[in-house]
């Protein structure tokens, strides 16, 4: 069951402040069936030119069927996708010459050499140099390894590589589902400073899919939510944060003056912590306020820091529509 | 590189596809070097029947002979080696998720597919112009040139053709030979395009080819009426170039068959991968 996100920070708040924005990927009623079961139902996406746009869910929600759908690996049982303007299934080669996709991760012909992959796989979209290959190999960090087999290549080797592919073709969007998946953290880190880089240095709109909420926090402008095949969010990430409860952990003293205070205020819901600090969960919009608050009342803040408040937002709706 | 390109150069980066080369030549040179050392004992055989009626005289165990010997053995086995490139062409590519590269860019579903077919024909006709090389060749060196008799056995006539004409005639041969491996490859790039594993196509095939030759020679009147459009009987197109007079009408009978086997499992072959949901 959908639900429109109860701040109105959601589908059409967010949109109504992004008119003026392209939307270079929407999707309008989206469904996949595999026989009796919606694997993804009524995806209502909308990404604009330049966002880093996180497609939000646990395993199994139907991250992967919808990116499959808008990348033409599966056929759409319902609903339609429009990139950059173009209906994709009428104009397919047009619009995909103007994206790249790397599904679940980047599988490459392993008898083959980098070199040679990102050849084969550039050509598919247009004419490539070998200057174009080698530079796309230098910016992922495998120029000293363009001429060894894909088979000696660790994991994260072959993310980076995948990435080199979508550089090379020089996309305006770029689609990469669970593009962390499998990666230590260090392969995490460089893949997550390459997404910022194709966003921030080359312009390209980033849209990837994670179940992993921080790498939202560090990476996304804007995010939609699915859980059960069903989208139950979408704006950006700090609107959609801005609206919602939070949890803060709070150093202050005298402690027992603060906590008495707090107390007698309606819109604070205090937490008790044992390492001598204590936790509020306020709107996260009157964080600056309770700060005034007690600060006016001779209260010392060490420290303000809000507790993991993208995951505390990801649980509240989910189990919601779990109790729906 | 055009996609037929890319799918060729792939096709010839794999040692797998190396092993019908390693195979047959291997079996020809075997062959051809016992031939050689035996050379006496085949001839006495081969005249002892011909010799009550001909009067045979020549370099009758020449390389022609030879080709023809080895291909009438072998062209029930090519097919094994023909499937193992064209039973793995497409469910390769979902056994090692390079599919999910391959049909995100550009070019459509069924150029990626056709290219691949063609890649497929490719390789089957370099198999068989191979074997072709390989026989003639060494038949060449070891046996030296000559007229080529061939018995017909079982129709109690022998026929002879001359030096002169041998050469177009094994081209023809290997031309229809070509042919004919064409369908059994058509065969193992359907079911691969149904598969995503590389087994499952092999012996598909194989089954295929076996199940149609048993029902070809099934002495049944409902078997025998089916005989005459089953593949499986037309595959030796490639003896009747070797015959005199040519049978030509044959000939054109059994290629229009054997093409349109070609034509329905290719175009099944089309509509089933555009439809495809890649889910690997």
């Amino acid at each position: 069951m959908k639900r429109e996100h109860p701040s109105g920070a959601g589908t059409k708040t967010g949109t109504h402040r992004r008119m003026k924005q392209e939307t270079v990927l929407r999707t309008s009623g989206l469904g996949k069936r595999f026989g009796a079961r919606w694997a993804a139902r009524d995806i209502n996406l909308e990404v604009h030119r330049g966002d880093v746009f996180c497609f939000l869910g646990p395993n199994g929600a139907g991250k992967s069927t919808t990116i499959r759908m808008i990348l033409t690996l599966l056929l759409p049982t319902t609903g339609s996708i429009e990139i950059f303007g173009k209906d994709l299934h009428a104009e397919r080669s047009d619009v995909l010459s103007r994206v790249c996709g790397i599904v679940e991760k980047p599988d490459f012909y392993l008898y083959l050499t980098a070199y040679k992959n990102l050849e084969i796989f550039g050509s598919l979209t247009r004419r490539i140099s070998s200057d174009e290959i080698m530079e796309a190999l230098d910016i992922v960090g495998l120029k000293s390894r363009a001429f060894d087999k894909v088979k000696t290549f660790s994991h994260g080797m072959k993310q980076r590589l995948g990435i080199a592919q979508a550089l090379l073709t020089t996309p305006e969007m770029i689609i990469l589902d669970e593009p962390t998946a499998g990666l230590d953290p260090q392969g995490m880190k460089e893949v997550r400073e390459l997404i910022t880089m194709l966003s921030q240095e080359k312009g390209m709109t980033v849209f990837l899919s994670t179940h992993l909420l921080s790498e939202v926090e560090l990476v996304a402008t804007r995010m939609a939510v699915i859980n059960h095949g069903e989208m139950i969010a979408q704006g950006s990430v700090a609107e959609l944060l801005e609206q919602e409860q939070a949890e803060y952990s709070l150093r202050v003293s005298p402690l027992k003056t603060a906590v008495k205070l707090m107390n007698g205020l309606s819109w604070v819901v205090l937490r008790p912590d044992e390492k001598g600090a204590t936790r509020v969960r306020i709107d996260s919009g009157r964080a600056s306020e309770l700060i005034r608050f007690l600060v006016m009342h001779d209260i010392e803040v060490f420290s303000f820091y809000p507790h993991r408040t993208l995951e505390d937002f990801f649980l509240k709706i989910t189990e919601g529509i779990s109790e729906i | 590189m055009n996609l037929f390109q890319i799918e060729v150069y792939k096709t010839f980066s794999r040692w797998r596809t190396y092993i019908a080369f390693g195979f047959l030549a291997l079996i020809v040179i075997l062959t051809e070097v016992v031939m050689k050392l035996s050379a006496r004992e085949i001839l006495e055989r081969m005249m002892r029947s011909m010799q009550k009626d001909f009067l045979i005289f020549g370099n009758v165990l020449n390389g022609w002979f030879i080709t023809a010997f080895i291909m009438n053995s072998l062209h029930l086995h090519i097919p094994f080696l023909i499937t193992l490139v064209a039973g793995d062409i497409v469910s390769s590519e979902a056994t090692s998720g390079t599919v999910r590269l391959l049909l995100v860019r550009p070019p459509s579903r069924s150029a990626v597919i056709t290219a691949k077919y063609l890649a497929t024909l490719f390789y089957t006709a370099a198999v068989v112009i191979f074997l072709g090389i390989m026989c003639i060749m060494l038949g060449l060196i070891l046996f030296g040139s000559g007229d080529l008799i061939m018995n017909y056995a079982t129709q109690f006539r022998i026929v002879f053709i001359p030096e002169t004409e041998i050469p177009l005639r094994m081209f023809l041969a290997f031309t229809a030979a070509i042919w004919s491996m064409a369908v059994v490859a058509s065969i193992a790039f359907l079911f691969s395009t149904l598969a995503e594993n590389s087994i499952g196509p092999i012996i598909g095939t194989m089954a295929v080819v076996i199940v149609f030759f048993v029902i070809g020679n099934f002495p049944f009147d409902f078997f025998r009426a089916l005989t005459p459009y089953l593949f499986t009987t037309h595959m030796n197109i490639w003896q009747r170039f070797l015959d005199t007079p040519i049978p030509w009408r044959q000939i054109m009978v059994s290629a229009a068959i054997l093409a349109l086997h070609c034509i329905v499992l290719f175009a099944i072959a089309l509509i089933v991968y555009r439809r495809k949901d890649i889910k690997s």
